[in-house]
């Protein structure tokens, strides 16, 4: 009962955030230096057809209107139009975003799953070699920049040994019958291939050395003394009982890693030419194309804080200790 | 804030004495502005250069640096606010006739609210370019053209400094190089290599790049200079801008100029759109008609002078409402032909509504052109398609535009195969022609645009209301150091807005007597009234600062 009455405040709380994260953008764009005046108004349009265009973008209208508008059109689930396409934002917005998701949560995955059990495995071999070679190597990675990476990876694997393609979701006129087609195909995972390495590379350190920290911690309790005592394994302990441990932090990591990894798809999308949401967003951005921007960023945004909530609930879940009374 | 300025004059009285008792105010610090490093570098390298140059004349100038959508805001919108910009015109096919330049630029009707936006205002000048509108005769014009330039040279209303070069590239071993078109002017990235271009092997798909993203690909809407490229091959025009640079008949089979206010258009027989109807001349009327509707703003300007169509078998009459000499070029050449079975329904709801037809985005759009659409995915790429039926089928099967954002990408895959013409480089021309140079199946052309770069003076704003100050302000910079420094040699020098390009109206007389130098500079100045003292540059005898802080 009361665990309802939990998630139900939960679930306000994150509606109260979405409406603050949708305030902010609208009047950060708006903000900004720059006008979309300049931007899509051709210099050699009359007063008359500027003014009107002006009314059509409803920039005639007092800040208060123009925000109220927003919100209004917001809840009938219209983001509005483009200023620079001249086409409804939802519809431009929900067709990259699942290019951006596939990217991000390939790339998230496989640097947690390696992250995971690498810091695993590092915390095991506390103070060997390999430890001393693997922790300012996990280091490195998470210092190199991603586009600089990815222009690596580029120079490598691409222009040098020809392994694989620079750019796109696909071979040059290759058609697809629908989203599933094209994502279950051995050339998307082959165009994918780059982009998510270069993003896995990039953020495989964060768990990795989150999980390594928190596993000699936990190594250090009597519950691990007591399995050893009992002669298990040395995987049921270091996997079975420690790691699960262990776990939960790199958990609430994996959902903040969400919304910094969108943040890294804009680079990586610009460098491996890749029709996503982020490059979207720095062109909307750079062109003062409110609506599409504030709709970018939407999405972004909504994306971040439902895994952030599904990270708490589901905290619940993994570790009984952790109740919503 | 006005004891140092009556010190230094002060002082300036007791030292000039004898040359001049009268002592001018001090000119002020003078704007200059230009766009970032990383967006525009050879901007910003050439304004470095100048500002250094008349800072050796004794102006205090002071480089400013913003985004292009600041830029615009602050000289376009605000033309009493600013005092030298670097500015650039870009080439486009239908600037192959020198009236959209020669008169936009410069007419003092279009210095309110047109491209005139540096307030040039000459009688004289406006005569001649109204003139060269209305002559019909090739010849003729062509001397009022050149006239029209040599007094732009004389009176120096903006800095010119040089035609660039554009590099594009593409792979010999794909296709046959005899039969990929230089267009003059505008480079080797054109429909007629589009068309031309002849497959030598297995790879039959020319396949290029972009880096910006396809905005719409609308026949009613100027949206973008990539999308323009669609659009020329999907769409045909009664005229097209020939490899030399003029106009020459297209889907018209002839043309006739009946008087000078008639012409008359023959349309070829046997056209059809994509979706298999007849090309009417009734559709060429609508296309010119819905060019004029108000729900195409964009090209509203080139169908204005127009006042009547009236069909005839398959003779469409344009009567217009005064001579115009720019016609075939700048309307003829310019209108997409669009069907009308389309068309006439968005139009008239469009009518009803707040939008335009800008807004209007075809599912699959239908031209009569030598390509048509395929597919389009967002952001990443357009596929068309030979149309086999048409009088001048492309040699290739498709035509495919990649979208790559990451210029270094767009030339490794030219290496690698991935696309065979490089159609976009912003970088620097000389990594192509490098690359080109050492990979035998590639080569790189190198064309002389017609667009070009300079720096505007606000004539709204003294001293640049003096044209002798605006041309010592010119001769103080050597345009080849401009072409050698920022351009890095992929540039001509220019001193008219006609470029070399288009050899027919270029006035070469107004680059070959261009003399340059800090001395001749000075000597201009020294010679116009103008004097420095302790360093700074004078106003002559009597004119006061009137804009100083």
């Amino acid at each position: 009962m009361k665990a309802i009455t939990v998630i139900g405040a939960r679930l306000l709380q994150t509606a109260f955030v979405l409406l603050a994260v949708i305030t902010i953008l609208f009047f950060m764009f708006r903000l900004m230096p720059g006008s979309p005046l300049a931007a899509y108004i051709d210099p050699n349009f009359t007063p008359e057809q500027q003014a009107e265009l002006m009314a059509r973008f409803g920039l005639d209208q007092p800040l208060w209107r123009q925000y109220l508008i927003y919100l209004g059109n917001l809840l009938q689930g219209d983001l509005g139009e483009s200023f620079f396409y001249r086409q409804p934002v939802a519809e431009r917005v929900l067709a990259l975003l699942p290019n951006t998701l596939i990217l991000t949560f390939s790339s998230l995955i496989l640097a947690y799953v390696f992250g995971v059990l690498a810091g695993a495995y590092l915390a095991w071999k506390r103070g060997s070699v390999v430890e001393q070679i693997c922790v300012p190597l996990v280091l490195t990675t998470r210092a190199m920049p991603e586009f600089w990476l990815g222009m690596l990876l580029l120079a490598v694997f691409s222009f040098g040994m020809g392994w694989f393609p620079a750019g796109g979701t696909r071979p040059p006129g290759a058609e697809y019958d629908s989203l599933w087609a094209l994502y279950s195909s051995a050339d998307f995972w082959w165009h994918m291939t780059l982009p998510v390495m270069t993003l896995a590379i990039y953020s495989q350190g964060l768990p990795l050395l989150l999980m390594r920290s928190n596993m000699m911690d936990v190594m250090r309790e009597d519950f691990v003394t007591m399995a050893r005592i009992k002669g298990l394994s040395t995987f049921s302990v270091v996997i079975r009982h420690a790691a699960r441990n262990a776990l939960l932090p790199v958990m609430t990591s994996f959902a903040i890693a969400v919304g910094y990894q969108i943040q890294g798809n804009v680079v990586v999308e610009t460098v491996f030419s890749w029709p996503g949401l982020g490059r979207e967003l720095v062109r909307a951005v750079s062109t003062a194309d409110y609506p599409l921007a504030q709709g970018a960023f939407l999405m972004i945004a909504v994306v971040v804080i439902l895994m952030n909530l599904v990270a708490d609930l589901l905290y619940a879940a993994l570790d009984p200790r952790v109740t919503h009374e | 804030m006005t004891l140092p300025l009556r010190t230094s004059a002060f002082a300036a009285m007791l030292s000039a004495t004898v040359l001049s008792p009268v002592m001018a105010d001090e000119i002020r610090t003078i704007n200059l502005v230009t766009r970032p490093q990383a967006a525009q570098p050879a901007e910003f390298q050439f304004t470095q250069l100048i500002a250094q140059e008349w800072r050796r004349l004794g102006l205090d100038v002071n480089v400013e640096v913003m985004p292009w959508e600041q830029m615009i805001q602050a000289i376009w919108f605000s033309r009493d606010d600013w005092d030298t910009t670097a500015w650039q015109m870009v080439g486009r096919p239908e600037r192959s006739d020198p009236d959209e330049i020669v008169y936009n630029l410069f007419h003092s009707t279009t210095a309110e609210q047109g491209f005139n936006f540096i307030g040039y205002n000459n009688p004289e000048y406006d005569a001649l370019v109204e003139q060269q509108r209305v002559t019909l005769d090739p010849d003729e014009r062509r001397e009022i053209v050149r006239a029209a330039q040599a007094m732009l040279a004389e009176d120096q209303p903006n800095m010119m400094l040089a035609h660039p070069q554009s590099t594009y590239a593409f792979n010999t071993s794909v296709w046959n190089p005899d039969t990929v078109v230089d267009q003059s002017g505008i480079g080797i990235r054109n429909t007629w290599s589009y068309l031309q271009m002849e497959p030598l092997g297995d790879v039959t798909d020319i396949i290029l790049n972009s880096s910006d993203n396809v905005t719409a690909i609308n026949p009613l809407y100027i949206s973008g200079g990539t999308d323009s490229w669609i659009t020329e091959l999907v769409y045909d025009r009664l005229m097209r801008i020939g490899p030399d640079g003029l106009p020459q008949p297209w889907a018209a089979e002839s043309y006739e100029w009946i008087d000078d206010t008639t012409i008359r258009v023959t349309l070829r027989e046997g056209m059809t759109w994509h979706d298999g109807m007849p090309v009417t001349p009734e559709d060429v009327a609508f296309s010119f008609e819905a060019a004029g509707s108000g729900e195409a703003p964009m090209y509203g300007p080139f169908v204005g002078s127009i006042a009547d169509i009236t069909i005839d078998g398959m003779d469409i009459t344009f009567s217009l409402t005064e001579p115009s000499a720019p016609f075939l070029t700048a309307s003829l050449s310019k209108i997409n032909l669009i069907p009308m079975h389309i068309w006439e329904p968005v139009i008239a709801e469009q009518l009803t509504l707040d939008t335009n037809a800008e807004s209007f985005q075809e599912e699959v759009p239908i031209g009569s052109g030598p390509y048509r659409f395929g597919s389009w995915t967002l952001n990443e790429e357009v596929v068309l398609e030979a149309n086999a039926e048409h009088w001048a089928a492309p040699k290739a099967d498709r035509w495919i535009l990649r979208i790559v954002p990451n210029v270094e990408a767009a030339l490794g895959m030219l290496r690698s195969g991935e696309i065979n013409f490089l159609s976009d480089f912003p970088g620097d021309p000389t990594v192509v022609v490098a690359a080109a140079d050492e990979d035998p199946n590639l080569t790189a052309v190198s064309t002389v645009d017609i667009g070009f770069r300079y720096v505007a003076f606000n004539h709204r704003r003294p001293p640049f209301n003096d044209p002798a100050f605006r041309r010592a302000l010119s001769a103080s910079v050597d345009r080849r150091l401009i072409v050698g420094a920022a351009f890095r040699g992929f540039a001509v020098p220019s001193n008219s807005v006609v470029s070399p390009a288009l050899g027919f109206w270029h006035n070469e007389a107004t680059v070959e007597g261009m003399e340059a130098g800090i001395e001749l500079a000075q000597q201009m100045l020294e010679d116009a009234g103008y004097m420095v003292v302790d360093g700074r540059l004078h106003y002559p005898e009597g004119v006061s600062e009137t804009l100083g802080e």
